[in-house]
């Protein structure tokens, strides 16, 4: 790591030459240890992207191509205006790096960190959803110990600061053994009056810059620096950059802010994450296109004696800056005040276009707002492993086990079976808007209260997909996202990401990014579907054992329903209703569990994704909605679609009788078809009298439909049709199997 | 005439929004957010003390805020006979004030849960429950850490008639498969001698309207609607 010398000592930065040159050149002068500093943690790949940048192009601009979008990317949060004088903000983050030091603080400040994020856009936070990657359970207390920390240090933030968890989804992969994955979303529910009060930037000379909340300390610093690079022997020794959650604080933070917001005279509004003031004061005077004089002593610190360099690259947590109008001033400290929030004026704006700091009579940094976010992207080279051909090519094995024992382990394998234990700790009702709740649905619904307007919104993908093809993977993953969400009977409306991958200066790591973002770029753009934020989460990537984690470009998707009677649930409702299967199902078993549980590959064809398809699939299920024609919707996910219709049987004690003669167009063996994992298929239910009209809708949108059963009252589902020998599945067993791996892995 | 209801804010509060919500909204009377220092009990005929994480649970649930001046006030309007109800964090917050006896400790599981369970109505004379039949079963959910009742004064609670609610199965049955936190007896709720003032785990704000209901029941309305008869009883 290149050292910077100042006054006899030195001080390690992780920048390039080109940066520490570009740096000189810029300010004509050898910046101070502070300014290195914080170009040190502005310039890491965290805050400056400068790796993904180039390729992030890509994404086409959703503020200029839809006319909902209110905040597209490079903001807080994105902004979606929903009609009725509503907006949502919403946004994904990863803390990947702190939760596998120390998962309970780590998964802690992750929710805290994109609680502030939605909160500075104006508006409530009103839901967190949490996908999460871990080590496989079984044997490993490593992975047991990262999972039940994760998990709890998520309830514990999260439940005391009365923000419902409505949604997840996990993953359990050897790849992700060292470097689990905390990827945390937030959505924030509030007026476009709300979200227009509060942008994050100080646009006015002579406004009173305010800091509110958790005091600054020591802890935290070089947080980002430490998420900018590859996990090894000696991160252990990295746990002080994690820094320590408070939710309590943090609850007082929300209330007290949106109270602010409210009096009309906070002008500017900003967290402090990431970067700490360095990068919330460099944000806002450069964003606003002002300066800014800052007395540093009037910051209040946890401990007497921190110099300026811990100062401003703190990373504690809880702390808010506000741009405040001169003549609000007095009545936004009483908002403070009522909430006995620690507050202090610790400068005001000017037109110097500099960020000025003092600490006393030294003038500490001094430096143009704009200078510390303009670290020069870097291209990267990627390059297609060579060892994907190999693992393409393997074939599905010949089945040497009874069908119904291969599903019966299925069912209880870590991946597939119940999440139960987890939500269970999550509190998912407070706020009383959850309608949809945990396990009901294919994602989380939330009510607009005096509204009926209805959200909905999931998150997720499928990693072993991508690891084999994150072209195909990262679209796939779009279509099961957005499938969960129109199986709750939303139209998508825009989606978020988070893109988890290993070190972006191997070019094999850089393809897999590479070549997610762009599937990415080309389904949304395909589907109209706006992205309005994101974050990338480089150096997933272990040096001890050589590991990079399996690609994880994470989506989330939200959509609105309108009307309480357009909510469709997941379970079957009603014996003698039909069961039909949507979409087609292809031999496409590569990275399926059944590959993973069964035979322990990891290689095969992954699906392949049609937009035509998948456009005419959402066209044919919003047109069955409107004519109410569908009574339970699940899409087809891990495992293959028996896995789904036992789901949909378990909650109201229904069974189901299968005849799969008329199931597929390809010639497929008997586990082909059961265990495909074919994306953009669907389960449904239909009354008897409405089958005929529901297919004609296919026929029209010329997608495949097919009737495969009956729903009936037997705790059994029948498999006829197949091959081989007919299947009987007992729903009992499948039940326990489901409901008790992750309780018997997890409870001693 | 007009009832009308404070809801105390408590720093960390979490329910008071809901609770407000379903008071105006649902039920119809005039219920107030007032925070903690700011409350007056003259101006009320009742007063709610909300779930959530009063003063972040530190130290211990509820205790820090039993100290605040609004529990002085509300002690006030505990002896006049106005009715008082303690919900999940409102209930602890009130077993540290002993305004009711026992304690609640970490649930058996020492985890967080959050679940729909039922209760059985064992007292239907209190402030809290007169709408309600001796043996209903409620459908209501849980959310919390430290629900597990106790008290060292089982007999006396017994025999005073104070127990209020105790968790039960799908047919009302006291079973230990549904008690969700270990709590002794099953207990959920209990009441004061008086029973103007109850406490109970569950989350009737979360169970008073149908479309968040699994069963579209709303039993949770019945607390608040026997709260506004016991009102109208005591000022005819």
């Amino acid at each position: 790591m290149p050292k910077v010398k100042k006054d006899g000592d030195e001080l390690e930065v992780d920048l390039t030459e080109t940066e520490i040159n570009q740096i000189q050149n810029l300010l004509e002068r050898g910046p101070t240890f502070t300014e290195w500093g914080m170009f040190d943690v502005m310039h890491s790949e965290h805050c400056s992207y400068k790796s993904s940048r180039p390729k992030l192009k890509l994404f086409e601009n959703a503020e200029e191509n839809y006319d909902y979008v209110l905040a597209g990317p490079g903001q807080d949060a994105g902004v979606i205006d929903i009609g009725d004088g509503y907006c949502l903000a919403f946004r994904i983050e990863s803390h990947n790096h702190p939760s596998a030091i120390e998962p309970y603080h780590g998964a802690a400040t992750g929710i805290g960190g994109i609680i502030r994020d939605i909160l500075c856009m104006g508006v409530r936070p009103i839901a967190l959803l949490d996908p999460l990657r871990f080590g496989t359970l079984k044997d490993n207390p490593h992975s047991q110990w990262l999972f039940k920390y994760v998990v709890k240090g998520i309830a514990d933030y999260g439940n005391c600061t009365g923000i419902p968890t409505i949604g997840g989804e996990v993953e359990f992969d050897k790849s992700f053994e060292s470097n689990c994955l905390v990827n945390v979303a937030c959505i924030g529910l509030g007026t476009i009056e709300d979200f227009e009060h509060a942008p994050s930037k100080a646009t006015t000379p002579g406004d009173y810059v305010i800091l509110m909340g958790g005091s600054t300390g020591r802890d935290g610093i070089h947080g980002v620096t430490f998420a900018s690079r590859t996990l090894t022997e000696m991160s252990e020794a990295d746990r002080p950059a994690v820094q320590i959650g408070d939710p309590f604080t943090k609850k007082m933070i929300i209330e007290a802010t949106l109270e602010a917001v409210k009096t009309g005279y906070v002008r500017g509004l900003k967290d402090l994450g990431g970067g700490g003031l360095s990068c919330a004061l460099s944000e806002l005077t450069g964003d606003g296109g002002t300066g800014a004089k800052i007395d540093m002593s009037k910051i209040f610190t946890r401990e007497p004696g921190m110099n300026s360099f811990e100062v401003m690259l703190s990373e504690s947590q809880e702390r808010m800056a506000f741009i405040v109008k001169p003549e609000g001033l007095e009545t936004v400290l009483e908002v403070f005040q009522k909430f006995e929030m620690a507050h202090a004026v610790v400068g005001r704006t000017d037109d110097s276009k500099v960020l000025k700091v003092y600490d006393g009579n030294d003038l500490v940094v001094n430096l143009p707002a704009t200078a510390l976010s303009d670290a020069p992207p870097i291209e990267r080279e990627a390059r297609r492993p060579a060892y994907l051909d190999k693992l393409l090519n393997q074939k599905t094995p010949v089945p040497t086990m009874e069908l119904e024992e291969i599903i019966y382990a299925l069912i209880a394998s870590e991946n597939i079976c119940s999440k139960e234990w987890i939500y269970r700790q999550y509190d998912h009702e407070v706020g009383v808007r959850s309608v949809v709740k945990c396990g009901d649905g294919d994602s989380g619904v939330l009510r607009i209260i005096g509204t009926n307007k209805f959200i909905a919104a999931s998150v997720g993908t499928n990693s072993k997909h991508c690891y084999l093809d994150p072209y195909e993977g990262a679209k796939g993953g779009l279509v099961e996202i957005c499938g969960n969400v129109l199986a709750s009977g939303a139209k998508p409306m825009a989606m978020v990401n988070c893109c988890n991958f290993g070190n972006p200066e191997k070019p094999e790591s850089f393809w897999f990014f590479s070549r997610a973002v762009e599937g990415m770029a080309d389904f949304c753009k395909e589907l109209r579907i706006p992205i309005v934020g994101g974050n990338v989460s480089f150096y997933n990537e272990d040096e001890v054992t050589n590991t990079s984690i399996k690609a994880t470009p994470v989506i989330m998707i939200v959509g609105v329903i309108e009307g309480k009677e357009n909510i469709v649930t997941l379970p079957f409702k009603k014996a003698g209703n039909a069961i039909l299967m949507v979409g087609e199902t292809k031999a496409e078993l590569g990275g399926s569990e059944y590959h993973s549980v069964i035979y322990d590959l990891e290689g095969g064809m992954p699906p392949k994704i049609d937009e035509q398809k998948v456009k005419a699939t959402w066209d044919f299920l919003l047109e069955s909605y409107e004519n109410n024609l569908i009574h339970a919707n699940h899409d087809v996910n891990k495992g293959g679609f028996i896995l789904t219709i036992a789901e949909m049987c378990f909650k109201n004690g229904l069974g189901a009788d299968l005849n799969l003669k008329e199931c597929t167009i390809d010639e497929l063996r008997d586990d082909e078809l059961l265990f495909s994992e074919s994306v953009g298929r669907f389960i449904i239910e239909t009354s008897p009298n409405d089958l005929d009209m529901i297919l004609k809708i296919a026929n029209k949108h010329d997608i495949r439909v097919k009737k495969i059963g009956d729903i009936t009252n037997n705790a059994q589902i029948i498999l006829n049709g197949l091959k081989g020998n007919s299947v009987k599945l007992n729903l009992n067993k499948l039940k326990n199997l489901y409901d008790s791996t992750i309780p018997n892995l997890m409870e001693i | 005439m007009t009832i009308k209801i404070a809801v105390i804010q408590f720093p960390g509060a979490n329910c008071d929004l809901d609770t407000i919500h379903v008071l105006n909204n649902v039920v119809g009377v005039e219920a107030s957010l007032i925070w903690h220092n700011h409350f007056k009990q003259s101006q009320f005929d009742g007063c709610v003390l909300p779930g959530g994480f009063s003063f972040g649970d530190y130290l211990r649930s509820g205790i820090i805020a039993a100290h605040s001046p609004s529990i002085n006030e509300a002690r006030i309007m505990l002896k006049d006979g106005r009715p008082i109800i303690g919900i999940c964090n409102g209930f602890q917050i009130l077993t540290e004030a002993q305004f009711l006896p026992g304690a609640l400790l970490r649930n058996e599981s020492l985890k967080f849960v959050c679940k729909w369970v039922n209760i059985k109505v064992e007292n239907n004379t209190t402030a809290f429950t007169n709408k309600m039949n001796l043996g209903d079963n409620l459908a209501i959910p849980v959310a919390h850490g430290e629900g597990r009742y106790f008290t060292d004064k089982l007999k006396e609670l017994e025999e005073n008639n104070q127990i209020v609610f105790r968790y039960a199965n799908e047919s009302g049955e006291i079973t230990d498969g549904a008690n969700p936190n270990g709590s002794m007896e099953n207990i959920a709720g209990v009441c004061n001698l008086e029973q103007n003032c109850i406490g109970l785990m569950p989350h009737p704000e979360r169970a008073s309207e149908e479309i968040l209901s699994p069963k579209k029941t709303t039993h949770g309305r019945l607390f608040f609607d026997s709260m506004v008869e016991f009102i109208k009883r005591r000022t005819s």
